[in-house]
């Protein structure tokens, strides 16, 4: 079974999708910063960062609906948080912060779905390590990007085995059939993460985590660096005064 | 002929308490290709996972390369005993192909351009060029398999010990692979069921049974005992009935 959820158009030829992934993490997280520290009536300074993003979508050639359909899997639990906002807040006011947050989530969760959507989940993690994020993490993201797919194939297996065993009727007894799968899948991964370890010891890991550095900052990830910072700064200076 | 792995009276028992192994005395030699073949649960994966040093027991000895197995020695030892396990998803870790197949040499802290060099030349030699920045889901099982032989020849190990490599594959890819571990000319463990593979592959077999060598002999001769083979679980392989 393929899967690709995680990181679909990523391997699309755009400009954006060639950029260095450690340019993209820092000014795209520096984007969401200035986002989040914008005043709430600053609703110019939110169109004009809206605008920047959007020529980062345009440029990324990553399809709009697809872009669209990824906000909207987020946007909701944005909402059921905010939604009470204006009932905590009484007066116009609560207004203004729902949709500040509404507007600061949407802009910063373009950022992160353009950042990974444009970039091979690998590279993403090298980035971040060579970003001196920590290896441990790294390793454990790493992963669980490997395995994943492997156990929502082997969950669909059990459940496979069962409906073909399945007749019908017994609600109550199916949730004790669903709660087995979970166990067991528990279990398995649990097993072949033994079985990793094993195969990880057999090449001579010791509990170091070596990497090896295949990153080079070019020509363009520098203009990128210049243009993307300098069009947020100019926003948030201008927004200062 | 130099001895490349001595084991002497080696017994080893499972938390639980079941025996897998009891006196397993067996010597192998330099450029010995050696086959191990017994019924589910007769203790061959456990065996091979003492050669490197995976599971280590306080009964019996093991010497690999002149090497008693200790703390300090283990390193150098599975550096020089590449392991592939059977099932390649367990193999493969990786992100991509790249990283796997250097995971090793990086453990051994070799320098970055030897690590590439050793890279490329083990994804050259199963025939595996070009799909360093593949990621290892998406490859087929056959591929899959070729990967993670390539993941322990990057280590230029002296030793090849090979959990059911013929496992789950369609028969070409089966061929491809007997032909591929036909070239190399080290030495070579293997555990399989696959017995017509090993008839090609193995000039020695060794025939476990619940946790024991029954018999140690030429492949030849060992399969075609029909009575030993059947008493094993086993049968002698289609090419040697008549």
């Amino acid at each position: 079974m393929k899967h690709d959820f995680l990181d679909k158009y990523s391997k699309l030829g755009s400009v954006i999708h060639k950029l260095d992934p450690r340019a993209k993490i820092i000014t795209f997280l520096l984007f969401i910063i200035f986002v989040i520290t914008t005043a709430p009536h600053d609703y110019l300074s939110f169109a004009a960062y809206a605008a920047v993003i959007s020529i980062v979508v345009f440029l990324s050639k990553v399809p709009l609906s697809y872009v669209f359909k990824r906000v909207l899997v987020i946007i909701p639990f944005v909402l059921l948080v905010a939604i009470f906002l204006p009932f905590a807040n009484k007066g116009p006011e609560g207004w203004t912060i729902f949709w500040n947050v509404m507007i600061k989530s949407f802009l910063a969760v373009l950022a992160t779905i353009m950042l990974s959507s444009t970039t091979k989940f690998h590279k993403l993690l090298k980035g971040f390590e060579l970003l001196k994020f920590p290896k441990i993490m790294i390793m454990m993201l790493a992963f669980m990007y490997r395995y994943v797919f492997i156990l929502v194939d082997e969950a669909h297996r059990m459940e496979r085995a069962r409906d073909s065993r399945y007749f019908g009727g017994e609600y109550l007894r199916q949730i004790k059939i669903v709660c087995n799968i979970i166990g067991l899948l528990f279990i398995r991964a649990y097993e072949r993460g033994e079985r990793v370890y094993q195969s990880m010891s057999a090449r001579g890991f010791d509990g170091n985590i070596i990497t090896m550095n295949e990153l080079k900052y070019v020509k363009s990830d520098m203009i990128f660096y210049i243009i993307f910072t300098g069009m947020i700064l100019t926003i948030k200076i201008w927004s200062l005064f | 002929m130099k001895k490349v792995i001595e084991i002497n009276d080696l017994c080893y028992s499972y938390p639980d308490e079941k025996i897998a192994l009891e006196n397993i005395n067996l010597d192998i030699f330099e450029g010995e290709s050696v086959g191990i073949v017994g019924a589910n649960g007769a203790g061959k994966t456990t065996l091979i996972l003492h050669i490197n040093g995976i599971i280590r027991s306080n009964n019996g000895n093991i010497k690999v390369i002149d090497m008693e197995m200790t703390d300090k020695n283990i390193r150098k030892i599975r550096s020089k005993v590449g392991l592939v396990f059977q099932n390649p998803e367990d193999q493969l870790f990786s992100p991509t192909v790249f990283e796997d197949v250097s995971f090793g040499p990086l453990n051994m802290k070799l320098s970055p351009d030897e690590v590439i060099k050793r890279t490329t030349d083990a994804l050259e030699m199963v025939e595996m060029s070009g799909f360093e920045n593949r990621s290892s889901h998406h490859l087929s099982e056959g591929e899959k398999k070729r990967i993670s032989i390539a993941t322990v020849l990057s280590m230029n190990p002296e030793i090849l010990v090979l959990d059911e490599p013929t496992s789950n594959l369609d028969p070409k890819h089966r061929r491809e692979l007997i032909h591929l571990l036909k070239k190399f000319n080290k030495t070579i463990i293997i555990v399989s069921h696959d017995l017509e593979a090993m008839l090609e592959l193995c000039d020695r077999t060794v025939l476990m049974n619940k946790g024991e060598i029954v018999k140690d002999g030429k492949t030849r001769e060992l399969m075609s005992d029909r009575k030993l083979m059947e008493d094993n679980y086993l049968e002698c392989p289609l090419s040697l009935k008549n």
